[in-house]
């Protein structure tokens, strides 16, 4: 199998301040193709940091961390934001733009990667139909409910067809059931092949993935296959 | 990101604030219509003015007045610049009638007529009016010859060899506002008088006098030559009336309208051993000239204020780009998370200065050209007419027609647009230098 992200020793210290705060202390994880890895570990424990490296939202203080194969690290910064166009990010409070329509959203990520009008928008009805949202595609965020914007979200990080989706607490803002039917959408995703990397506190939401990797204190302290 | 893209993301911000982008264009607009206004009514006064000088400007003339560096000694202080640059200086030094011949024996090859004129504010009578002129002694057949377009008469005739009490009246004399007015007709016997303040107490002088013609309309200024706003009588009687072999200018006619020609004779009369620092010597196209720069000086002075208010709009563009860009932090840091280059982060806080530059110079540039022309109008009426070119304009106001030069349009256009994207550099370049963990962290 093809390790979509491989870290070694993996380090990143934040100055708050002047003091220096020890975010990650060294992280070994090797996350395969097609593998679905919730990372849950309670606030504090380097989850987040350690989400934000993978998304190469940041670089590491010290260690290697490899995305499909390239060392984050020694990435500039326009380097950094072509790698994130392969990482396809869902997070806790959507972030979706409120001006846009929910197709709009899509395809924003598709504009960035350069992606023709008329590619980007048939590629874009395909994505939200996939999280079943066809017919509200020409809704803006604001007349949507939380559960239809984190799949708005999903289909926008599928648009790029990415290496890999990371997700931030997909579910932490939106109902149980609405929560449910957002974690049937990514499970799916999963069995068509897609990686997921999700980071949760929620032990329930952990559960569903393929694998477990425990955080506490910056490093992993367990990193368990799932028995579904 | 291509271009189209960032341009419509551009557009999308702006039209989410519209209230916001309408105010900070505003800024724009006022400043662009201030400069487009006053650069193309400057413009169209200089090419009136010049217009108006050109009426009847003899170009192979010069004159020369006593003084150094002096205007004038036009045509008469209804003209509009006749006395009022008279320059004078401290010295004893007068021109004679008689230096005429002095001139003319300077350069004989370059020089075919030298013409002495004596002139005096006066009044014109006749039993039903009484009209403040300027009173013009000239040798009639010399001063047809200088000014054989414009010394012309409308109705009798101008004499060559007038009797001492002929009298030849410019066109507004008789018919101020032209509107077909005759307060006086060739034929008519009118009374001349001057105030002689030489002797104590001062004493009005007069004579009977006959009009022998009235000229047709000359136009203009009359900057050094007929003046519709002038009377005219022979230079003798001019000597014996007012008492003195003294003249103001003297006209030179040169063979040509040459520069050489015109500076050669210039140095020769300005330096000779009679005049030596004693006169000036002006040609009728300096004076166009020397007007042309102060307008233009004048015109610079202008657009510099109103650009002032352009900066003023430049300094509110950054203003509330900064604040779009506080307000905006969380949404640069999802476009960051999408894959958006910081480059593409500055293109689209660019562009929405651009788009605000073109948006506020295109209304700016129709705003002012309305304005110059509403400007213009008022001119047209009379309203700011008095003070423009003395007595010709109080007869009918001066007509500016506003010129927008394709400069003044483009440069105001990519002024208007420079400025906005120049005062958006410093906001859109720190909007590109967020760090995408931290504008996403941001509440």
């Amino acid at each position: 199998m093809n390790a979509i992200v491989e870290s070694v020793n993996l380090q990143k210290t934040y100055m708050l301040g002047k003091v220096p705060v020890e975010a990650l202390r060294g992280v070994n994880l090797k996350i395969e193709k097609g593998d679905f890895v919730a990372i849950l570990g309670p606030s504090g424990s380097g989850k987040s940091t350690l989400l934000n490296l993978i998304g190469a939202l940041d670089k590491p203080t010290s260690g290697t961390l490899l995305i499909d194969g390239v060392d984050v690290s020694k990435l500039n910064d326009n380097q950094l934001a072509d790698l994130r166009r392969k990482v396809g990010f869902v997070f806790q409070f959507f972030n979706l733009i409120p001006r846009f329509a929910a197709i709009d959203n899509v395809e924003l990520s598709m504009s960035i990667a350069n992606i023709s009008r008329s590619e980007r928008k048939k590629h874009a009805e395909d994505m939200l139909e996939t999280v079943g949202l066809k017919d509200r595609m020409k809704h803006k965020p604001a007349e949507l409910s939380g559960g239809q914007q984190q799949r708005v979200a999903i289909a926008r990080a599928l648009a790029n067809n990415p290496s890999f989706l990371l997700l931030d607490e997909p579910t932490g803002n939106i109902d149980s059931k609405t929560a449910h039917e957002v974690m049937e959408i990514i499970k799916k995703l999963n069995e068509k092949g897609v990686t997921i990397i999700m980071v949760t506190h929620d032990q329930h939401l952990a559960r569903e993935a393929k694998r477990t990797v425990q955080m506490m204190d910056g490093v992993i302290t367990s990193d368990e296959a799932n028995h579904l | 990101m291509k271009a189209r893209d960032i341009f419509g993301y551009s557009f999308s911000a702006i039209r989410l604030r519209k209230l916001r982008a309408g105010l900070t264009t505003l800024g724009v607009v006022i400043g662009i219509a201030a400069i487009v206004a006053l650069l193309s009514i400057t413009q169209g006064l200089q090419n009136t003015i010049t217009g108006e000088l050109q009426k009847g400007l003899a170009t192979d003339t010069l004159i020369v007045t006593v003084g150094g560096g002096a205007f004038g000694g036009g045509q008469g202080d209804g003209g509009g610049f006749g006395g009022g640059f008279d320059g004078g200086g401290d010295s004893d030094f007068t021109l004679l009638v008689n230096d005429t011949q002095t001139i003319m024996d300077l350069s004989p090859g370059n020089i075919t007529a030298a013409l002495a004129v004596i002139q005096r504010s006066g009044n014109i009578s006749s039993t039903e009016t009484n009209r403040t002129t300027t009173i013009v002694g000239v040798d009639f057949t010399e001063y047809k010859s200088i000014y054989s377009s414009t010394f012309v008469a409308e109705s009798g005739e101008i004499p060559d060899s007038p009797e001492n009490n002929s009298v030849v009246i410019g066109k507004r004399v008789t018919d101020p506002r032209l509107n077909g007015t005759t307060l006086f007709s060739a034929g008519d016997t009118v009374t001349i008088f001057w105030l002689n303040s030489s002797v104590r107490p001062p004493v009005i002088e007069n004579y009977t006098a006959r009009v022998a013609a009235v000229l047709e309309e000359v136009g203009g200024f009359g900057f050094g030559g007929p003046s519709d706003t002038s009377i005219y009588i022979p230079i003798i009687q001019a000597q014996g009336f007012f008492a003195t072999d003294q003249c103001d200018t003297i006209i030179v006619k040169l063979v040509n309208s040459e520069e050489s020609t015109i500076d050669y004779v210039s140095e020769k009369i300005e330096k000779s051993e009679e005049f030596a620092g004693e006169v000036s010597v002006i040609s009728s196209t300096a004076v166009v000239e020397l007007l042309q720069s102060i307008i233009s000086l004048i015109s610079l002075f202008l657009v510099g204020i109103a650009a002032i208010s352009l900066l003023v709009a430049g300094i509110g563009i950054m203003n509330i780009m900064i604040v779009s860009l506080i307000e905006r932090t969380r949404e640069i840091g999802i476009l960051k998370a999408l894959g958006m280059r910081s480059r593409t982060v500055l293109g689209i806080f660019l562009g929405e200065s651009v788009i605000i530059g073109v948006i506020g110079a295109t209304i700016g540039i129709v705003l002012g050209w309305g304005l110059a022309n509403i400007v213009a109008i008022l001119f047209g009426t009379g309203l700011f007419g008095g003070g423009m070119g003395g007595g010709q304009a109080a007869g009918g106001a001066l007509t500016i027609t506003p010129v927008l030069t394709p400069t003044v349009f483009l440069g105001a256009f990519g002024f208007g647009i420079g400025v906005s994207v120049i005062f958006a550099l410093y906001p859109a370049w720190r909007a590109s230098k967020l760090k995408p963990v931290e504008a996403l962290r941001y509440e």
